[in-house]
């Protein structure tokens, strides 16, 4: 199984880089795998990440794009609410590449 | 990533036909093969964790047992003539050149085993029918190729004998489940609606939570207190529709549709949250016990909550399922109000309540949108909607019509029982072969981009949440944008005047942050 | 001798064949359809399935929608083949039948059309990369086979004309269990020869495609799942009589 290196620790991931044990998570882990996906975390990027990991906590599951475009809308405004910016800063789709950052397992179905 | 180099047309060139078949580039997708599930999620399920030692006696067994129990796949096996009609029909043979993805010669990777053990030819003259041993090559191959069929019965249409390759490559799939070498992306999430009632892996709470927060955006859009009701007992209908409706984009705002159009009509609906669920991949893996088995929560569903009637909502191959199987499988369902179809889908309800008159539009409101419509493959080509064959086409682009004021077909041979696939059919879509799905939604891409260059048509409608995650991802690569693809019932819910609705763009732009311009042009 | 022998081939060939369509048909109509999957938009009904299947069958009315070309040449050989075949009732009955008399010149046309559509479509295996690639020998063979039947029938028409008289008194013989000499004419036997070849392959090949026509899911079955609902029972037991090949 592939892992993640960071400080000497190791932390394996599945086959597309999700990590498998969700305690693992730290935000150092968030910044080697954002790096990997080639990534730079401003602090956008941690807001959204921020904002997974605590709906996650409470609803074991990430929440809609819907419901996470309402939530940058709500902290970075109405310009930046919109799943095109989500897109700007996550290339590969907010749900999956943020969720892969976030420590979250990835969505899957029709989505 | 694969780095893919499609080129977009410029504006006025010309569009290459969407049919246009390519030069032969044996072995072109040879390294195409979609994840191995894991031991976890293949037992999850009912089959072994990983390839069984003696997975090639199991295997040959189970063609066997497979062919004993169906007569389509022992009259697709032994009719076939080689006379080539299907060759040049498969959207993934059209993107990518590689022969083995020709219909033919894809069930021919099953069906060069089956010659070889189980007729009289294959067993005494193999070299000249073409018949082969089971090999770990033969099965590796079956691994990729059967992944890069979309079960879209597009070749179907085209087959002098109506050999339909889904069939084939469904009994390819279970054999492989069998023996321990399942596809990651089907069953983990086959595993996940038996666990949770939803691809997703949504929970009760969860989806109550997304749910109140669609009725809040209703509400803060047009000032209607719309209802998206969770297990509520004594409705009359149970709504089951793909769980990627209570997440993705466009699927979500079709979701919001529907929730409008029961609204309208003050229509007393629930959806579920033990079968929140309307896909059943269970069909993709050619597996009937697990099909069967996602059909029973349905039926659960509608025992406990009391309901009346069924509506499905918009997914293609889970209407196919619900159309052809659930009552075979789950059935019969007794209990319902048998006055209505058991099941329905929610395009038969809404364009019941259009020809009856009982829903107001402003189609204007959809004048930012010129639009066209995707017939989804299992829609098209394996169910129907309405009294009348073909109604299956007639009633979405009727909505359409009645919604939207800017409609225009693609090119005719490119949609009806004709439609491309998306590319993402069929248990497909999935990260791990999005270089087979951006190559295979090519001839669809190209006959949209036919309409745009020919009517300015900015927008694609679908009823799948597979074409609409598909396409959302793949349009970018043939010019268009993510959000380009919308819902039918978005169309509809962008459209609809509910009693008592906010009108007048003012209004709703006091009205707030969350308003209209979400819909569909801005993003 | 040489009467003996064909006469033992034909009555086996015979055999072999009806008992191989028997054989297979029976196959079919008892291996459960469990689930309903007509290729839509379908019939709905029984007759209309009925109006589907005689298109197919007349018009090959899907090959028609797929391709032209395929299409043409398959058509323009079935149908001459039809024609052909019923020509041949002329050696089988006697008195020959009305209209059997009548449509003679138009078979003779039909068998040139017959030969005609199988070199298209062996043109097309050799010369379309797509039909080549999925074609093994065996695709070459047959039509290889039912295009020196046809040759070998016309050369006795045209260049090396056969005692009709006396092939007819031998098939009447065989029918009759009263056999009569068979000519030792070489292109007669060629042709004899051949026919016996394809009646013994026909059954254990591709050959035998048309039945399956009849019996594909995908085309025999009306859409009706909501109105009615569909029931097969599933076997459980594998194909332990075909499965042989221990493997």
């Amino acid at each position: 199984m592939a892992a993640y290196q960071m400080n000497g620790t190791t932390v394996e991931h599945d086959e597309e880089g999700y990590i498998l044990e969700l305690n693992a998570w730290s935000e150092e882990l968030a910044k080697v795998i954002a790096e990997d996906e080639k990534i730079e975390m401003t602090d956008e990027h941690w807001e959204v990440v921020n904002f997974l990991r605590d709906y996650y906590e409470e609803y074991q599951i990430a929440p809609a794009v819907r419901v996470l475009i309402k939530q940058i809308k709500k902290s970075m405004g109405k310009e930046k609410g919109n799943n095109k910016y989500l897109y700007a800063l996550f290339p590969y789709g907010p749900a999956k590449q943020a969720c892969k950052i976030a420590g979250l397992p990835k969505p899957t179905g029709c989505v | 990533m694969v780095e893919l180099k499609i080129r977009q047309p410029v504006p006025g060139e010309e569009i290459p036909d969407p049919a246009a078949i390519p030069a032969l580039v044996p072995g072109a997708m040879a390294h195409s093969r979609p994840y191995l599930a894991s031991p976890e999620h293949q037992e999850a399920i009912g089959f072994p964790g990983e390839l069984v030692d003696d997975w090639k006696e199991r295997a040959i067994g189970k063609l066997g047992e497979l062919v004993a129990n169906s007569r389509a796949l022992r009259v697709y096996l032994d009719t076939c003539v080689k006379c080539g009609a299907c060759t040049d029909k498969c959207h993934y043979f059209l993107g990518t050149g590689d022969p083995k993805n020709m219909p033919v010669a894809r069930q021919d990777l099953l069906r060069k085993v089956y010659r070889r053990y189980f007729t009289f030819a294959g067993k005494y003259f193999p070299w000249l029918v073409g018949a082969e041993d089971l090999t770990e090559e033969v099965l590796d191959e079956w691994y990729s190729y059967f992944h890069q069929c979309s079960q879209c019965r597009r070749c179907s249409v085209y087959c002098p004998y109506g050999i339909d390759t889904a069939e084939v490559s469904m009994a390819a799939r279970e054999i492989m489940d069998s023996v321990g070498k399942g596809q990651k992306y089907c069953n983990e999430i086959i595993g996940k609606v038996m666990k949770f009632g939803n691809n997703l892996g949504l929970q009760e709470k969860a989806h109550r939570a997304t749910l109140e927060d669609l009725e809040e955006d209703i509400e803060d859009e047009t000032g209607v207190a719309v209802r998206l009701p969770l297990d509520e007992k004594g409705a009359d209908i149970l709504l089951v529709t793909p769980s990627a409706d209570f997440f993705a984009e466009p699927h979500i705002d079709g979701l919001i549709g529907y929730a409008k159009v029961f609204h309208h009509v003050g229509a007393s609906w629930t959806i579920s949250s033990y079968a929140s669920e309307a896909a059943n991949f269970g069909m993709f893996i050619g597996s009937q016990d697990n099909m069967r088995e996602l059909m029973l929560r349905i039926r659960k569903a509608a025992e406990d909550l009391g309901v009346k009637r069924i509506i499905f909502g918009e997914c293609g191959h889970a209407w196919r399922a619900a159309y052809n199987f659930l009552d075979t499988l789950a059935g019969p369902f007794d209990f319902l109000d048998r006055r209505y179809p058991v099941p329905q889908h929610i395009c038969e309800y809404t364009y019941d309540l259009i020809q009856k008159g009982a829903l107001n539009f402003d189609k204007s409101l959809n004048d930012d949108i010129r639009l066209t419509f995707h017939d989804s493959c299992n829609v098209s080509r394996a169910s129907r909607m309405g009294d009348k064959p073909g109604g299956q086409y007639e009633i979405p682009r009727a909505i359409l019509r009645a919604v939207c004021n800017h409609f225009y077909d693609m090119p005719a041979d490119t949609i009806r029982e004709a439609t491309f696939c998306c590319g993402g059919g069929g248990g497909l879509l999935t990260d791990d072969l999005l270089e087979l799905r951006i190559k295979g939604a090519q001839p669809r891409m190209r006959a949209m981009q036919q309409v745009a260059q020919d009517h300015g048509v900015t927008h694609i409608a679908a009823i799948c949440a597979i074409c609409k995650t598909q396409f959302a991802k793949v349009m970018p690569e043939y010019g268009f944008e993510m959000d380009d693809v919308v819902s039918v019932h978005q169309m509809v819910s962008n459209a609809i005047l509910l009693d008592g609705q906010n009108t007048g763009g003012e209004e709703d732009d006091e009205d707030g942050e969350d308003g209209a311009e979400r819909a569909v042009s801005g993003g | 001798m040489l009467t003996s022998l064909y006469a033992v081939l034909f009555y086996g060939a015979t055999m072999v064949l009806v008992a191989g369509i028997a054989y297979r048909v029976w196959q079919y109509s008892t291996t459960p359809a469990p689930l309903k999957i007509p290729t839509t938009p379908a019939p709905l009904t029984r007759g209309g399935v009925a109006v589907r299947l005689a298109r197919e069958v007349v018009l090959f009315e899907s090959l028609f929608k797929a391709n032209k070309w395929i299409w043409l040449f398959g058509w323009v050989f079935h149908a001459g083949l039809l024609l052909v075949l019923m020509r041949h009732l002329r050696y089988f009955t006697e008195p020959v039948w009305g209209w059997v008399v009548l449509m003679q010149p138009a078979g003779l046309y039909a068998s040139f059309a017959m030969v005609a559509g199988l070199l298209g479509l062996w043109a097309r295996r050799i010369f379309v990369p797509r039909i080549r690639y999925i074609s093994a020998p065996s695709d070459h063979l047959m039509l290889a086979l039912l295009i020196a039947i046809g040759v070998s029938g016309l050369a006795m028409r045209y260049v090396a004309r056969t005692d009709i008289v006396a092939v007819k008194a031998f098939f009447l013989g065989l029918i009759y269990f009263d056999w009569q000499p068979l000519p030792a004419d070489p292109v007669l036997l060629i042709h004899l020869t051949l026919v016996v070849a394809l009646m013994v392959i026909f059954p254990v090949s591709k050959l035998l495609h048309g039945p399956g026509l009849f019996f594909s899911p995908s085309r025999n079955q009306p859409d009706d799942a909501r109105e009615r609902r569909h029931v097969a029972p599933s076997l459980t037991t594998p194909l332990r009589a075909e499965a042989g090949a221990k493997r």
